[in-house]
């Protein structure tokens, strides 16, 4: 009777150096020849290889010290990592700072810390949608701590699917989901990015001098407006604080940046592939779903003792106008603040809180961010009852 | 743990100074395991107990098929291992899909069926290593592998960390024999695998994730029509960052393994300058497709049975590649796309006989403007998640929406079209030859500022630690 491997050597037609004796190796392991050795470039690799370290050590340095020469510093990234390394740190009564980047640059942390005994966690984050960690905080069954949640209209409820609301859903995702491996990866890029300027993803990658070359768009482009530049430095704890080029007064980064505001903060026109009435109507219920979802993660953090305050930040000039205009108080602020039976702080109520300007019209100096969280103080404490 | 992160640098670096360190062979391989474990662990670690278990279990099952007196007696034991293998595949990667199928052919019968979502976490690279461990048993029933004694060394060549998560597809057939004597270190070896893994990490960092994906993922999210030339921008986008993250893998994979010293095949043979579907699938993802056409291809008949035969084998092994890519029909009309390519191939070369006339510069040209053109639909299915969103985009590439929106700045079209431009001429100088040819022809110094500049940009650029697309499978 004929094996099936007899059939097999037949039917694949293996040439005969294939059934030869085999050697020890194919002995221990009974595997084919150990025909296959990838073949190596027969060049000087030795001295290939120094030149290459030293030119790539010298352009490094080159690169160091042309970033430094336009003003760029060491700082953290602030990315999903960063931000799960601090959301690691909440425990049941933390104190928890959440949502866009004015709770993020505006609130000073040692300060707070000395008005109410508990040292904040910072997790909001810029241009991100407070509800998704709000959500992920009211569904941890631990948590009954102190929440201040910053409101910006625009970026609160945006609804979902939009750049706003996935940056936090990504943070929350990665909270939920971080390797042992991206945790290392984290730690190892703590010393570089604090010693090394160029590092600052903010402004400094391929894609963001790619972003910079001068091309005429085609007329009918919808394109995503731009983002601002590098304006700020974050640390370990996600302290983020304004650079002193952009604080300055009569700054040309700053002017940049309210430019660059205008256009982010304006409604984009509806797609041109939903009637215009659908898609208001869908954007009005996704508002109305918001609010009835953080009214519900609200009452969840009540019902276990938690406490939450909403805070209206400074914004100034031309950007102010625009959001009072396009997301007035009476139709964002006060049905919040009604729905959720929360307490709030809207800081052009209160004479010592209105006074502050905010260099690029969004944010306040890293100076400014220490004073106006000392004078948030007692309003906070009124608040929250403490 | 991903090439493209500090995590890696570091241990790659600490693995690769006390390997070389290490005298013991056995010591070394130890190391190498631990390593392999550590790397697949540093992801999930309860995962690493799975990997061990399919690993142990696939080397007994090879001892008893090699034990076994009679071919019925190896059959039975060869079944064992295919179906736990396939079985562990199934549930990890298929739960879901076969359920929700199960739902909707049981709701053509009018039984209303709601299946709980099963919560199920997908391995990572669990298609990679399930195969490597099944081309053992396979390879010990075919006559052409003997068990080996060690299981060390068979979970090194299951586990080995290169190659563990995206591929090679590494048969065991092909590493265990390298296990036996150490490799020595040989330093042009080792500074080769060097240039290897930062051409592979320059291709994912650089040209896919920074130059590419952007555009090809704008284009493929929009929820609305497009026109033209953002469709087929977004789909040549795709064609190129696909290639560069997985080839670059592969590279870095073959590369990190040359710097301990082991030899792997090559994925990847200049693919976009195919000239006919068989030539592409001879050069895209090549351990894949000779694993297919050896494991299923050749023991289904192959192509030395009737012509309709061969022809549904062609369609059947198509069928099997793409749903091994994913949990989802679009892998599959992915599949069968290529495998209907292949059919109309084979169709077309028993009918014309005399190709003569298409031996020519032109004749190559239009052959390999078709091939990329196939293959670009199939990609369309391939990246889209839907059907819906697969049809949205053939319709914008064929003129469908002539009044669709124009999503991509001019910069994006650039770097688009010079990015992909740039790739397919390149491959079409390399078709014939290889890496390691053009860096023996070229100048010293070409050789070493084309390593700095690649090591350059991937500094400065840094990327965003992107997981590679192939991890998913």
């Amino acid at each position: 009777m004929r094996s099936s491997i007899s059939s097999f050597k037949k039917r694949l037609r293996l040439p005969r150096l294939f059934f030869r004796k085999p050697s020890r190796e194919e002995e221990i392991h009974g595997g084919p020849p150990l025909e296959f050795m990838r073949p190596i470039p027969p060049v000087p690799w030795r001295g290939i290889t120094v030149a290459v370290v030293l030119v790539v050590l010298g352009a490094t340095m080159a690169w160091e010290v042309y970033c430094r020469s336009l003003g760029y510093g060491p700082t953290l990234n602030d990315n999903e990592d960063l931000w799960t390394l601090r959301r690691r740190h909440v425990a049941p009564e933390s104190l928890v700072v959440i949502g866009d980047s004015r709770g993020w640059y505006d609130v000073d942390l040692d300060e707070i810390q000395k008005g109410l005994g508990k040292r904040p966690i910072q997790l909001s984050m810029g241009g991100s949608c407070a509800y998704p960690v709000l959500q992920d905080l009211a569904n941890d069954q631990t948590f009954h701590g102190t929440i201040i949640c910053s409101f910006v209209p625009r970026l609160f409820l945006a609804p979902p699917g939009t750049p706003p609301a996935e940056r936090g859903e990504k943070a929350v995702h990665r909270f939920h989901n971080q390797t042992l491996a991206q945790r290392v990866s984290e730690y190892l890029a703590f010393p570089l990015e604090e010693h090394v300027a160029f590092l600052n993803q903010q402004d400094l990658t391929l894609d963001d001098y790619l972003n910079k070359l001068p091309f005429q768009n085609r007329p009918d482009a919808l394109l995503p407006p731009r983002l601002p530049p590098y304006f700020g430095t974050v640390d370990r704890e996600r302290r983020a604080r304004m650079i002193q080029k952009c604080a300055e007064p009569n700054s040309e980064l700053a002017h940049r940046i309210q430019q660059i505001w205008i256009p982010l903060f304006t409604p984009p026109p509806p797609p041109s592939y939903i009637p215009e009435e659908v898609f208001f109507a869908q954007m009005n219920k996704a508002i109305e779903e918001r609010f009835r979802d953080v009214t519900a993660a609200v009452e969840k953090i009540r019902a276990r003792g938690g406490k939450i305050v909403f805070v209206r930040f400074p914004n100034s000039g031309d950007l102010k106008a625009l959001e009072d205009r396009d997301t007035p108080r009476e139709r964002t602020w006060e049905p919040l603040l009604k729905m959720t039976r929360a307490p709030g702080i809207y800081y052009s109520d209160f004479p010592d809180l209105a006074g502050f300007n905010c260099p690029e019209w969004s944010h306040l100096s890293a100076g400014d961010s220490v004073e106006f969280s000392k004078r948030l103080l007692p309003h906070l404490r009124a608040a929250l009852g403490m | 743990m991903l090439f493209n992160s500090l995590t890696f640098v570091v241990f790659f670096a600490l693995v690769v100074a006390l390997y070389w360190s290490i005298h013991g062979w056995k010591l070394r391989k130890n190391l190498l395991v631990s390593a392999s474990y550590i790397f697949y662990g540093a992801w999930n670690p309860p995962f690493a107990v799975l990997l061990f278990a399919t690993t142990a279990m696939d080397f007994w099952l090879g001892r008893q098929i090699a034990k076994a007196q009679t071919p019925p007696g190896k059959r039975r034991w060869l079944v064992a291992s295919v179906c736990m293998n396939l079985s562990m595949l199934g549930f990890f990667k298929y739960g879901n899909f076969l359920l929700q199928n199960f739902q909707w052919l049981i709701e053509r019968f009018g039984i209303i069926y709601r299946p709980p979502h099963l919560d199920i976490l997908l391995p990572v690279g669990i298609s990679f290593y399930t195969f490597h461990s099944l081309s053992y048993t396979l390879d010990i029933y075919r006559g052409v592998l003997k068990p080996t004694r060690s299981l060390r060394d068979f979970v090194l060549a299951v586990s080995f960390f290169p190659q563990l998560v995206a591929g090679p597809i590494v048969r065991a057939g092909d590493f265990l024999p390298q296990l036996v004597n150490p490799p020595t270190l040989k330093v042009g070896q080792f500074c080769w695998g060097l240039l290897l893994m930062t051409l592979g990490l320059f291709e994912k960092v650089v040209l896919a994730d920074t130059l590419l994906s952007g555009s090809a993922d704008h284009v493929f999210s929009y929820p609305g029509p497009l026109v033209a030339l953002d469709s087929w921008l977004g789909v040549m986008a795709f064609a190129g960052q696909i290639f560069f993250d997985f080839a670059g893998y592969s590279a870095c994979a073959i590369g990190a393994a040359l710097c301990l010293g082991f030899h792997l095949k090559d994925n990847f043979r200049f693919p976009y300058a195919a000239i006919g579907f068989s030539d592409f699938w001879r050069r895209w993802h090549i351990s894949l497709s000779t694993f297919l056409r050896d494991y299923l291809y050749i023991p289904l008949g192959g192509n030395q049975v009737r012509p309709v035969r061969a022809t549904s084998n062609l369609v059947i092994v198509m069928f099997v590649g793409g749903l091994w890519h994913g949990a989802a029909w679009t892998f599959v009309v992915w599949g069968l796309l290529h495998g209907s390519y292949l059919v109309i191939e084979r169709v077309v070369r028993i009918f014309c006989t005399d190709l003569r006339w298409l031996n020519n510069p032109i004749g190559w040209a239009a052959g390999g403007v078709a091939t990329l053109f196939g293959v670009c639909i199939a990609w369309v299915f391939f990246r889209a998640p839907d059907f819906a969103v697969a049809s949205r985009m053939l319709s914008g590439m064929f003129g469908g929406h002539a009044r669709g929106d124009a999503i991509l700045s001019t910069r994006e079209i650039v770097q688009v079209g010079s990015v992909v431009c740039g790739m397919i001429a390149a491959h079409w100088l390399l078709r014939d030859s290889s890496i390691e040819i053009a860096v023996t022809r070229l100048p010293r110094w070409v050789i070493a500022s084309t390593w700095a500049f690649m090591a350059c940009a991937i500094i400065f650029n840094q990327g965003h630690g992107n997981a590679f697309i192939y991890f998913q499978f």
